[in-house]
Formats: C-alpha cells, structure tokens, sequence
C-alpha cells in the first residue's frame, strides 16, 4: 500500500490512541449526566446455558459459533480430539454409558436446548480433516471450512445438513496467489449483499480471499497491508520486532462491517488490520502484543445496533473476551480469565453475536465448550479487565 | 433472577433415579462455586478434596505438570501471556461460601514434595496429610503392580493428545503439550502439615519401596484417613496392595493387612475379571475413610468394591460398585488406556448415621449413592462432561457437616464442584 509507511510502528499506535482519546471526549459530553468517561457493553455468562445434551454426548475442541436469523446458535466440533477415557461408549464393546463424541455440526435454540446434531462425511463431498467455522447466512444454509493439513476447501450445507456445495478440493492448493483454491480455511464470513464471501485463510495461505457465493470464483484477494500475498515462512513472531508486512498463519478472521470495511484477524502478529472491500489498507490495531505463540487476536464480532458501534474480540491466548469501539479501535474493557468454571475460559477460539446482543463463546483445546454471555446493556466503564463475569444477583444453592 | 428454575430443571436432568420420599438425598450443583481465584490461577487435575471441622474445603491438585502449556503461559520462558494463566498453589482452602483463605505447597526443608500428590485429609487438630501417589506409569522400582491397575489415572499421557489440533499452523511456543513427569525419585510417602503449611512429619521414602511387608516404607499411596483419639494414621498404601496404620505423631509402625483382613502379597489381585471370584487381594487401594461408628472404609478401585473393616484390620463386609466396570479395555491408536474400575473415593452423609455412602466414580463420571448399611445403591448425581454439574474423571469426594458435597475431578476436568442438597432432609 502507498500510505502504508506513515501508518506503520509507533506513528500508528499514537494516532490510535489520539482516535481513542479523541472519541471518549466524544463520550464525556455526550453522557453529561454521568462520570465515567466510557461506557461499554456489559456481559454476564448464563452458567447454565446450554442445557446437557442427549446420548451422553460431548464436545471435542469447538472450533466455530454462528447464529442464525431465528438466534439459534451453531457450534462445529471434532469429536476426534476427545480422549479415549472421555469416550468409553465408543469402545467395542462399550465400555461405560459414558459418553460418546457429539456429531461435528450441533444446534442449539436461544433457551439453549438442544435442536439437531449432524455432520461427518458423506456422499458428494469432502468432509474436513479438521473442521473450522461455522457460518449461517440468511438463507438457512451454513458454511464450513477446514484448516487439517489437507483441507484446502469450503463446505455449504443446509442447516439440516443436506451437502449444498464445495468450493475448492481437499489436497489440491497453490499457495496464496491462487485464484481458485484455499489452504486451510479458518473462516468464512458473508456479504449477502454483494453475494460475496469473505474467507480467512487461512492456515495455509497468508491472505483474505473474497469469492462469488454462487460460483465460488474468487474475484479479489489480499495481504497483510493491502500487499500481494508472499507465502515466505516468516519464522515465529517477535514482538520487538517490527510489524511484518505479511500475514502470519493463521490468517482467523475477515469480518465485513457495515460500512464497508472488512477486520482481519492476524492472529500470531496480535493485530487486527483493517481494509476497504477492495482490499485497501485502512488502518490496523495491537492487540497484547507481547503474546506469543497462539496470538491474541482470534475471533471478533460486532455488535448489534446498527452502527456497530462495538467489536468483541475473543483473545484465547490470554483468556478474554475484548470489547473494543469500532470505529477507534480503542479497547474499552474486557472481560474473562483462564479456567474452567462458568465465565472462564481455555482457548476461548469463537465468538458470535445473537439479535439480542447477547455473546456465545466455544473453546478449544482442552475448553471444549459452548458458553453463553447475557448482555446486560451499556455501562460505565470501572475496571479494564473486569476477570470473571458472573450473574450479579445469585446465590451458590 | 429466572435462575432457579433453570437450576431446578438442570438438577432434574442430573439426577438419576433417587425414589421417592424416603429415598437418599438428591443434590444439585452450585455453578458458582468456587469463586474465581485471583493471580490467574488455575487448578490442575484435582486428585484430593476434604473438608476440615470448621467446614473448610481443601483441595490438593497436581499443578503444573498436568497443565498443558497454553493454559499455562505465564510460566512459560519467555511468557507466552503475561495474563494468563499460572498454577495455582498445590494446596488451597476455602470457605463455604468458595472464598479462598489459604494456600501452600510445594518443595521445601526437611520433606519431599511429591512429584504427584494424591488425596489429602484434614484431621481433628487441623493438620493437613497429603499422599505421595506417584506418577503413571508404574515406576520401575515399583513392584507387584497389577496389569491394569493404576494408582493415578491422569498420568503423563502422550504428547501428541495434549497438543491444541488448532495449533497445527502455531509457532511451537504456543502449543499445550501433555505433562512431562518431574525427575526424581517416583513417590512412596505421606506427609503431614499444619494447617499453615508448617512441615511436621513425613513417613516413607520417594524411591525407597520394600513391599507390603514393609514397616517403614510405602509405595505410591493414594489417601489417609486419621483416628484422632488413637493417634493413629491409616494409610492407603496402594502399590502394596495393602492397609497400613501408623503412630500419627511419631509415624511408627502400627499393623497392616490386605483384601478380606489378609496378607498383602506384592502381586496383589491380578487383572480384573467381572465373571472370576473376588480377588483374595487389593488391586489398587485408592481411598480410606473412618466412620463413626468406627469403620474403616477401603476403595479397592479397579476391583469395583469398598471392603470394611474394623479398625485393627478386622474384615467386616465388602460391597460391589458397578461390578462390570473393567480395566484396561479399551486400546487404539494410542494405546492400552487404563481403565480404572468405580470406586475411586467415597464420603460419608452428613446424618449422624452416615446413612449413605457418596462414591466418586470417575470412569462413569457420575457419584453413586450407596446405602451404608446394605451397600446398595440408591442413587446418585452428575453425568459426563464439561458443564457445570458435569464430570470428567471426578475423583475425590467429600461432605461438610450441612450436607453439602464437593467434587474433584482428574484428566481433564480440573475443577473442585460444590453441590447441595436439592430437599430439605
């Protein structure tokens, strides 16, 4: 990109936090009535949502989230990363009642029961090594990528799991200059709109790869800045390093905005840049960036009024859910810790938004589960990191 | 709040049959127990739960070593998150509201830390015994291990099982990998604090392993219990196959004795056949308790069943816990995996009878209720998985004077879970 150097290293990180200086000054006249400068969406985790499903079944790393226009809420899993002593059913003969490998594909209604299990492979299509993501779009059908060493493409099905379309082959790929195949797709989000995908990919290609919904051709796609992809193995993140000019593997996420700007998750570069949907560089965010290894910047989605006025980032290296204003890319708050109780989290991977604004995490790992977070209206913004957000008004018994 | 009809509804999900009025308690699950714990800590496989005379609940855990590294990045070099996560102290202690009060653990003057600690007791005077349960598998100079028995199910498991299948494309530095067992010599001992964490005695020696007939040695104990008014620690001695009882201030040796109030043999019961006669001998002995009525109470896990005796080693009455559950049955692409038998560690109800017996079952993961009287088995609560009120390897139980019951699970689960009872018994 031209304007890439003046926008790069410090000089971006300090206009950054001018914009977000700038915008909680915005924030302080416009709520005269009230102290704090910031307000932010505030989250608590329903700890019993979703409610046990049946046939002893469980999660293996969950490995997506999307809901859907009835605010049903899709997970996609591998059974396959469940260990032998966790799946005793499985064994010939079984071994215990408990518990078998949930299907890959689970829906869930908004009160948390459970609606459909499907998923695995079948006839007419390559089913993914290592399923990634799940996305439903506005015509009942879900999209499914794959980041296993030979998941090179992309899977449509209907939400009741009748195989639609792949996009791409298992095995078959050229890198991240290829016009018609992925490398290990992490995501796909859609812009019905356009009739356009927006696929992440990914963990084997270094690039955000936009393509025809209907004929699956890939029109445009782009690297880190706006530049030609280059597929050069960069080595492991250093983060007093400066800022690649690349992607790093793997590419998690590209989310359209509404006002037409895409958010792409590079997760080990602890970075979230931001493009036109023409693929020009906009401007990009740090996010923890002395993180290591995993990365910080895993999922994001935005919130629901209109404006998207906020994004929630999951940072499942640190354990946190982020709330960021948009249009700044000022972290506001965050909420979320390490662990394994309601609200905790390990390897907090996916996150989605439902029409009521409230959160649903999955976790990966050795996480392995669907949360729920209750959004509880805006609120003055008290604590950065607010750790483990538990119902305000609740007993233990 | 809606939350207590979800709750209600949830319980009624969990429980198993429980009968009528009459019937044993039923319990649900407090989801917000224990309160988050500050530092960023996070518990490793919890292998001991106890709750002491003031119902505090302790926890024993097998910290850093059965975490995977990205759950554990701030103890990574260099930090792989300067947010999260770090082990918490191995032994911690909460209130009954789930606040934690205290903490201690690790290496230190004049002991030896276990490389994994099993269960662990609070006795009368507040002191708090731990068991050196070693790691799996079986260390050499363990002898007269039984195929497929297993002291401590969530031993080091392979490498490529603990790696994130989502780090496939993940700089090295990022991925949990399974627990690397600590050098040193495998566990054969018990050790006693205060309640401060103040050392005050060890029995047996990490390494040092002379067979059942030992009167100074053990060999990967798996938990204690401690009679008070005797003075007198009884031993779980879990690779001898055996009970043992030593002076509680002294550690002097007292009696020991074996399956049926026997001999202990180093070969102990052999691999488990549902359709053969009750082995003669322990398989792996993996809980102890004292009731009150003077009982000692023994999980022989991987045989199904919980003997009773008298507390001079007297045999009394043994029951079966899911006779069919087998060990070492299930094998694939990573092995023969253990299986560990039913009765991994039981609690007593908080009645002055102690009407009923709660046994963890951590390869069904659910708690069986037995009455304590027959032994039979009239109901129980949880079911396998990751939510609240769910189970993996739950392996450890215990009850406070109000009823209530916590949980602690192995493998993967790593979580203390509080329960109540749902009546009003």
């Amino acid at each position: 990109m031209r304007t890439r150097n003046v926008l790069v290293g410090s000089s971006l990180i300090a206009l950054v936090a001018a914009l977000g200086i700038a915008q909680q000054q915005l924030e302080r006249t416009a709520s005269a009535q009230s102290k704090a400068a910031v307000q932010a969406p505030r989250f608590e985790v329903d700890p019993m949502w979703p409610k046990p499903m049946p046939n002893h079944w469980l999660l293996g790393n969950t490995i997506g989230v999307g809901i859907d226009s009835r605010d049903h809420v899709y997970i996609i899993h591998r059974g396959a990363t469940l260990e032998e002593k966790e799946v005793y059913a499985s064994a010939n003969p079984p071994a215990s009642e408990c518990c078998l490998p949930a299907p890959p594909v689970l829906e869930f209604d908004a009160e948390g029961n459970f609606v459909k299990g499907w998923g695995g492979p079948g006839a007419g299509y390559e089913w993914p090594a290592s399923n990634h993501g799940i996305t439903p779009d506005s015509k009942g059908n879900l999209w499914i990528g794959g980041n296993g060493a030979s998941d090179n493409h992309i899977l449509k099905f209907t939400r009741d799991g009748k195989f639609v379309k792949q996009f791409g082959f298992a095995w078959a790929n050229s890198g991240s200059n290829d016009t018609w195949a992925f490398s290990r797709v992490a995501k796909v989000s859609l812009d019905e709109a356009a009739n356009e995908a927006y696929v992440a990919d990914g963990y084997g290609n270094k690039r955000v790869a936009v393509l025809d919904m209907e004929t699956g051709k890939v029109k445009r796609f782009w690297g880190a800045y706006g530049n030609k992809p280059d597929d050069t193995n960069l080595g492991n993140y250093n983060p007093g390093a400066p800022p690649v000019q690349q992607f790093r593997n793997p590419v998690h996420c590209a989310e359209p905005s509404n006002d037409g700007n895409v958010y792409v998750c590079d997760r080990p570069n602890d970075r979230i840049q931001v493009f036109t949907k023409a693929g020009k560089f906009v401007k990009e965010a740090f996010v923890a960036k002395n993180t290591r290894g995993d990365g910080s910047v895993w999922d994001i989605a935005f919130s629901k009024d209109p404006q998207q006025k906020y994004m929630y980032m999951a940072d499942g290296a640190n354990e946190k859910i982020r709330v960021f204003d948009r249009e700044s890319l000022t972290e506001l708050t965050s909420f979320g810790d390490g662990g394994r109780q309601p609200g905790q989290f390990y390897a907090v991977h996916s996150i989605a938004v439902d029409s009521k604004g409230n959160l649903y995490t999955t976790e990966t790992y050795r996480g392995q589960r669907l949360q729920k977070f209750v959004y509880k209206g805006l609120a003055p913004v008290t604590k950065q990191n607010q750790g483990t957000v538990w119902p305000t008004r609740t007993s233990t018994h | 709040m809606k939350r207590t009809p979800i709750i209600a509804l949830a319980v009624l999900a969990l429980l198993t049959a429980s009968g009528a009025a009459q019937g044993p308690p039923t319990y649900r699950v407090a989801p917000l127990w224990p309160q988050p714990l500050p530092e960023h800590y996070v518990l490793g496989s919890v292998t001991g739960v106890a709750v002491d005379a003031q119902d505090h609940v302790w926890v024993t855990h097998r910290g850093a070593d059965s975490l995977e590294g990205n759950e554990k990045g701030m103890m990574a070099t260099p930090k792989t998150s300067v947010l999260c996560c770090t082990a918490a102290p191995f032994i911690l202690e909460f209130d009954t509201a789930g606040k934690l009060l205290s903490h201690f653990g690790g290496p230190g003057q004049g002991y030896q830390w276990p490389q994994s600690p099993g269960s662990l007791t609070v006795d009368a005077k507040g002191n708090v015994w731990v068991a050196g349960a070693g790691l799996e598998p079986a260390p050499a100079g363990g002898r007269g291990r039984a195929t497929g028995s297993n002291a401590n199910p969530d031993g080091p498991e392979p490498a490529a099982r603990g790696r994130g299948a989502d780090a496939a494309a993940a700089p090295a530095a990022g991925r949990g990998r399974g627990p690397a067992a600590p050098a040193g010599p495998p566990d054969a001992h018990v050790l006693k604090f205060a309640r401060d964490g103040k050392f005050l005695l060890q029995i047996g020696t990490p390494g040092k392993m002379e067979g059942p007939d030992s009167q100074t040695t053990l060999n990967r104990p798996a938990a204690v219990a401690v009679d008070a008014g005797a003075n007198e620690v009884f031993v779980a001695d879990s690779g001898n196959h055996r009970v043992v009882v030593f002076n509680s201030e002294t550690g002097a040796y007292k009696r020991h004795w074996g399956a049926y109030g026997e001999k202990p043999t180093a070969a102990g019961g052999g691999a488990y056949d549902p359709n053969a006669a009750p082995a003669r001998q322990f398989r792996d002995v993996t809980c102890i308790e004292i009731a009150k009525d003077g009982m000692v109470y023994v999980c022989d896990r991987t045989s199904n069943r919980i003997q009773v005796f008298q507390k001079d080693g007297k045999f009394v009455k043994e029951g079966i816990v899911s006779k069919n559950t087998m060990g070492a049955t299930v094998s694939g692409q990573f092995g023969v995996v253990s299986s560990w038998g039913s009765a991994w560690d039981i609690a007593f109800s908080s009645d002055p009878q102690q009407r009923y017996v709660f046994v963890a079952d951590g390869h069904d993961k659910k708690v069986i209720i037995l009455q304590r009287d027959t032994m039979a088995e009239v109901g129980g609560f949880g079911a396998g998985g990751r939510l609240p009120g769910q189970f993996l390897a739950v392996g450890s139980i215990a009850v406070d004077s109000r009823g209530n019951a916590y949980t602690g699970e192995q493998h993967h689960g790593k979580r203390v879970q509080k329960w109540t009872p749902a009546s009003g018994r």
